[in-house]
């Protein structure tokens, strides 16, 4: 409870701290103008450019942090995470392609196309017939798929004019410059549907945590369940990456870092620890990478990526302690 | 499987077949295609004049030159870097030690305020190194057990870190974009500008390292009791093997910039022509390695012209589906 309320706070202050500090830094007087309604130039910035991307930011980290709780859960392998296993990259591959095409299609739809289809790009080649997949073969099969939408990716972006080609790179390592009330209001709207999905999926993750015959043993249809799990996590991902980009190592931190800091047990209490903890992490990368260095505004990929590929290091670390690798 | 000789010879044929059909399309092919007469006078009777021969001789030749330095290095650094790490994933991109080279590079030309011009070129190799001995720490290579998957994704996230490290800096000097896309997946392209001679003779000494170093590493893959045994000491072997794979890929990244894969690609493949000895396959690696990068250089050039694709785009397009290949075919847990 104590650890709940101290990530509570922890948010509530990235919050005010993302909406003061900018490249005009205001004073809690606009803050609280630019909350409550009133107006001047302070509280307009607050309203219309800093308020939505602490909104995107929030969401967005919200829905990957749960869609990598989902697979770490789903495949009980901490490294199991949409980013590791490149479903993040073909949403973000599928966006690009859209948008280098010119093709005027809703891109949370073409985010989540991306997204599903990489997942079953990445579960048909880890694939062998007549033998359970193993988790590793899994994310390596994945980080090969990766790599390859990540190569294609450079190409469309090389098929780009000079402009559109820098806008390209930094939505590809992930950005949150720019963002609307109304990305924010998409993120926000389909999250609470797909949580909603979730919620109903709740038990059977719980029944697939303690193995697939013991869950079949309790009465769960064992392969549709993970179906309409993975999908769920996979369209989750989709869903930060179309307001976000393929922001990286997100989701492969929250659900751990959120269970460490609220010591949450339940399923259910995990899961909304890794949408906290994923939230709290994207806004703070946000804020650092725009005021880490005065006058420049740096992708938010580039802060997720010092602060993730560390944390990977460690587990790995630890898993070999552990003799589980 | 294919031994030393019989099916050999033919392997040797096809490497060097390879090698001279990479280098003759590397010179004749292009946005402006040239005759092989062509080709015979810009070489005995060039003409300032001709734009035939300028495109060939300041343009393709330094190209070719830079292609065959660094995919000659990149070749072998991936032959020693998987038969050190026991890894069939090892690979300098993945791992890391490009973006290493890369990352000491643009840090350098940030705080020393300059372009990155021959002398930043030479951080290369710190960089490599320092990024070589943490991916073989990292893997567990001090207690000699560096599983292959732990390995891969230890060099994964080293990667990472490393290259969004590369962007930061590169977004904060806000300079042109082509500089950025330079180091964060190699080219080709601006071969004249980089120090293509010097790295040459690098190339060299790493190979002569590399070859000189082969058979003990060898009999490391017998493991580290047996090899003591046999009056290897496995820390100067390996010591060795990182000096060599430093000095391969800090020139590889010198002359063409981090090109991912091509060291995954070619080391099986050579083995296959070179049977079980890694002297012969480190050879292989290198013509074939060269050979791979001209040849998808070229093709990345040709595919749309007059636009081109990278050639560390292509290598990487081409080797990812490789890398999956591989990684199917691993064992959960395995140590070889």
């Amino acid at each position: 409870m104590k650890g709940a309320l101290f990530l509570g706070g922890l948010i509530l202050v990235a919050i005010a701290a993302s909406l003061i500090i900018g490249d005009v830094p205001l004073g809690p007087g606009a803050l609280w103008q630019g909350l409550w309604g009133g107006d001047g130039p302070g509280a307009l910035t607050i309203r219309i450019i800093r308020g939505p991307r602490v909104a995107v930011a929030l969401g967005a980290g919200a829905v990957l942090g749960l869609s990598g709780a989902i697979f770490q859960s789903l495949l009980r392998n901490p490294l199991a995470a949409p980013d590791i296993m490149g479903f993040t990259s073909g949403a973000g591959l599928a966006v690009l392609a859209a948008v280098t095409a010119g093709l005027a299609l809703p891109l949370p739809i073409v985010a989540a196309a991306g997204g599903l289809a990489a997942a079953l790009l990445v579960a048909a080649l880890a694939y062998r017939p007549g033998q359970a997949t193993p988790a590793v073969t899994l994310v390596l099969v994945g980080l090969g798929v990766g790599f390859t939408t990540a190569a294609f990716g450079t190409f469309l972006m090389t098929r780009l004019p000079s402009s559109e080609a820098a806008e390209a790179q930094r939505w590809l390592s992930g950005s949150l410059a720019a963002r609307d009330w109304g990305q924010a209001a998409q993120v926000w709207a389909i999250g609470a549907g797909l949580v909603a999905a979730l919620a109903l999926q709740i038990r059977a993750l719980d029944l697939l945590a303690f193995g697939n015959d013991l869950a079949a043993g309790l009465g769960l249809r064992v392969e549709p369940a993970r179906w309409s799990l993975a999908a769920t996590g996979v369209l989750l991902a989709a869903t930060g990456v179309a307001v976000a980009g393929p922001v990286p190592f997100v989701a492969l931190m929250a659900a751990p870092l959120g269970a460490r800091l609220t010591g949450a047990r339940s399923l259910g209490g995990r899961l909304a620890a890794a949408a906290a903890a994923g939230a709290c992490v994207t806004l703070v990368a946000d804020l650092a990478a725009r005021a880490a260095i005065p006058g420049l505004v740096l992708p938010i990929g580039v802060m997720t990526g010092p602060l993730g590929a560390p944390y990977l290091l460690w587990r790995l670390s630890r898993e070999m302690e552990k003799g589980e690798l | 499987m294919t031994h030393a000789g019989g099916t050999g010879v033919k392997g040797w044929a096809l490497v060097l077949g390879l090698l001279v059909a990479a280098v003759v399309v590397t010179l004749a092919w292009g946005v402006r295609p040239v005759s092989p007469g062509d080709l015979w006078r810009a070489f005995t009777a060039p003409d300032p004049g001709n734009p035939a021969d300028v495109a060939i001789l300041s343009i393709r030749l330094p190209r070719l030159a830079a292609g065959l330095v660094a995919g000659a290095a990149l070749g072998m650094a991936g032959s020693v870097m998987q038969a050190l790490t026991r890894n069939p994933l090892a690979d300098p991109g993945l791992l890391g030690v490009n973006a290493g080279a890369a990352f000491a590079v643009v840090l350098g030309a940030l705080l020393l305020g300059r372009a990155d011009g021959g002398l930043i070129t030479a951080l290369a190799f710190p960089g490599a190194a320092a990024a070589s001995l943490a991916v073989f720490v990292l893997g567990g290579g001090l207690s000699g057990d560096a599983g292959p998957i732990r390995l891969t994704l230890a060099g994964a996230a080293l990667n990472a870190l490393l290259l969004s490290g590369v962007s930061a800096v590169v977004l904060m000097r806000g300079e042109a974009l082509e500089v950025f896309r330079f180091w964060m997946a190699g080219s080709l392209a601006s071969a004249i500008e980089r120090p293509v001679a010097m790295m040459a003779l690098v190339v060299l000494a790493g190979a002569l390292l590399a070859l000189a170093a082969a058979p003990r590493l060898e009999l490391l893959s017998l493991g580290d009791t047996l090899a003591r045994g046999l009056g290897t000491r496995p820390g100067r072997v390996q010591a060795l093997s990182l000096v060599a794979v430093t000095l391969l890929v800090g020139a590889a990244v010198s002359v063409a910039g981090p090109i991912a894969f091509l060291g995954l690609m070619v080391p099986p493949l050579a083995r296959r022509i070179a049977g079980h000895s890694l002297r012969r396959e480190l050879v292989a690696s290198a013509g074939l390695g060269a050979a791979l990068l001209l040849l998808a250089d070229t093709a990345g050039r040709l595919i749309f012209a007059p636009g081109e694709i990278r050639a560390g785009v292509m290598t990487a397009l081409l080797g990812g589906p490789v890398f999956i290949w591989i990684a199917r075919r691993l064992k959960p847990g395995a140590q070889a």
